[in-house]
């Protein structure tokens, strides 16, 4: 196995939901190798979703650790996590998330406008990305104007804009098509092969989980063997 | 794309909120700006040249009471006065007009230059104005208003006095505080009425500022348990007096305009609730993206502040714009001669739209700084 790009360690995350305490996490821990393609599976409930938002720094686990390369991300205060996030994580969500009134260009410039890189570079950046997911023509189009695989293909430019290491992607093919469903795994395939990245993909279909490298599952917060 | 843009864009995303909202913060500052200047005009003692040495001495019961004739040669003999004339308010009506039409006075015309030295109005016209004893001289907002010219002939009917009178315009004049004004022949009106004898009030002027103390104290004294005690001040605290008259108007003025900035404040910053309530999802991805905490807040002051910005423009502009070249007497029907939008009034409305743009991001700012990321991305999905 390669070097790991995430270690977690012991990691466990607890609601709290009055007197009830729920575990959506427990005690998990898990290699993720760089330059690997990781299908996250499970039935809903099984702390999947959990598990991926704090690797990728969004939520907090109650304990343990994890560390994406080598940094405890789980250390990090509210600023310094966006700022990592901003340089180190491109996310993939299941509904697109677009911002409807910019366009396609626009939207993955978005993460652009917090670095210090001048309007031609940022340009010349999003260009690519664009290339990549093959939407080069649409970059003046807004969302509404785009078909929900395009909007997707847009999200994943916008995700991999700032070149980040760690791409993290939850039910992307959720609201798609077979067709569109396939093209976009197609493209996120394409980016660990060609460009490297480690991505991590949680997913309930068994044929979008077939596109990773490696496969693990989950269920009541527990990973299975 | 720039973050400016972003915000812009933003701010333009639900384009007819957003100019309902600009429409309801432009004609909320139209309204504040107008009943400032309201008060302004309202509660502002007239300033005209000369008041510094005029004096007004009315009735000491009541300025509805008049005064003896007899009392001016007293008033006269008393040190460091430089004229006298009588002040007599006439209260006609110029043709069939329901209100009052503008304030007519009768007062001695020979004293015009002595004692009225704020009046401008040519030799000619003041010579004629003292020599024929129906004559009168308009102010020219009146005159303009009437469409008077030197030479007409009108006639007025009292409301206070039985009966009307006919005059002839001699002149129009300019340069008092108040140039809607009418001035006539006390002696014509005492012999129109048949009961010559009495005057409104008298309106002296003195011969240098040392003179104003010594010469009220004079003349109350001078009448002090006489049948018409007399009621002296300078002509600013006769008006203070009036604008006193006022107090009810005053406060009545302050507590709508806080009715409007209160209104205003609760428009706005549930138009921005509404408008970041909707955004959620979006900002929970922008903090996702790497947006801090202070980003957001700025994009949401940002565009708060832009909107209340764009309506103070269009309010306080239009404001300006209306009262600084529009007829301000024709639209008041006369109400209101001058009606001047200042630079502390134009500061203060433009103060309100700054602390509304910031009011009204503090709450949906607080609500975005309290969501996870998590929790954004759950509620709207």
């Amino acid at each position: 196995m390669a070097e790991p790009i995430v270690q977690i360690r012991e990691l466990s995350k607890i609601y709290a939901q009055g007197e009830i305490q729920v575990i959506a996490l427990d005690r998990i821990s898990l290699d993720i190798a760089a330059g690997e393609f990781l299908a996250l599976m499970g039935p809903s409930g099984s702390g999947k979703s959990t598990l991926l938002h704090i690797i990728a720094g969004v939520d907090r686990p109650t304990s343990g650790e994890c560390r994406v390369q080598g940094l405890n991300v789980t250390r990090l205060n509210e600023s310094a996590l966006a700022d990592w996030r901003n340089h180190n994580v491109g996310f993939i969500f299941q509904t697109f998330n677009l911002i409807p009134v910019l366009t396609a260009a626009e939207n993955v410039e978005l993460p652009l406008l917090l670095t210090r890189l001048g309007r031609a570079q940022r340009r010349r950046q999003v260009a690519t990305a664009l290339e990549l997911v093959g939407l080069a023509d649409r970059a003046k189009h807004l969302p509404r104007q785009l078909s929900g695989g395009q909007e997707q293909r847009v999200a994943i430019a916008r995700a991999l804009v700032t070149d980040p290491a760690l791409i993290v992607a939850d039910e992307p093919t959720g609201n798609l098509d077979a067709q569109s469903a396939h093209e976009v795994l197609g493209v996120l395939q394409s980016l660990r092969q060609d460009a490297g990245k480690t991505i991590i993909l949680v997913t309930h279909d068994p044929k979008a989980a077939a596109f990773g490298t490696r496969q693990i599952h989950l269920e009541k917060g527990e990973l299975l063997p | 794309m720039t973050i400016p843009t972003f915000i812009f864009k933003n701010a333009l995303r639900n384009q007819r909120r957003a100019l309902l909202s600009v429409s309801s913060v432009a004609a909320s500052l139209f309204l504040l700006v107008t009943l400032q200047v309201a008060l302004r005009e309202l509660t502002l003692p007239v300033e005209s040249s000369g008041a510094e040495l005029r004096i007004c001495a009315r009735n000491k019961v009541s300025l509805t009471n008049p005064l003896p004739a007899r009392q001016r040669p007293i008033i006269e003999k008393i040190p460091g006065v430089e004229g006298v004339s009588p002040f007599t308010w006439f209260g006609g009506q110029y043709q069939n007009e329901g209100g009052m039409t503008f304030a007519q006075f009768a007062m001695d015309p020979k004293e015009t230059r002595r004692v009225f030295t704020d009046i401008k109005l040519d030799e000619a016209a003041l010579a004629e104005f003292v020599s024929q004893k129906n004559a009168a001289i308009i102010g020219k907002v009146s005159a303009d208003k009437y469409k008077f010219k030197p030479g007409d002939r009108f006639k007025l009917d009292s409301t206070v006095y039985p009966g009307s009178l006919d005059f002839i315009v001699a002149g129009i004049f300019s340069g008092t505080a108040d140039d809607r004004m009418m001035f006539f022949h006390q002696d014509y009106l005492d012999e129109s009425i048949g009961t010559p004898g009495y005057v409104g009030m008298w309106w002296l002027k003195v011969k240098s500022a040392a003179d104003m103390a010594p010469v009220i104290q004079a003349i109350n004294a001078a009448f002090q348990n006489t049948s018409a005690e007399v009621r002296a001040e300078s002509e600013r605290n006769f008006q203070l007096g009036f604008i006193s008259m006022l107090g009810n108007i005053k406060a009545l003025i302050a507590s709508i305009s806080t009715v409007v900035v209160f209104t205003l404040v609760l428009v706005t910053a549930s138009t921005m609730s509404m408008a970041v309530r909707e955004r959620f999802r979006e900002l929970a991805i922008l903090k996702a993206l790497g947006f801090r905490r202070r980003e957001l807040f700025a994009f949401i002051l940002a565009e708060s502040f832009g909107l209340a910005a764009a309506g103070a423009c269009l309010g306080i502009g239009a404001a300006y714009i209306l009262y600084t070249y529009g007829n301000i007497s024709k639209m008041t029907a006369g109400i209101f001669v001058s009606f001047e939008v200042t630079p502390r009034i134009m500061g203060l409305a433009a103060l309100v739209a700054a602390l509304l743009g910031i009011i009204s991001a503090v709450a949906p700012s607080v609500s975005v700084a309290r969501m996870s990321v998590v929790n954004g991305l759950k509620t709207l999905d």
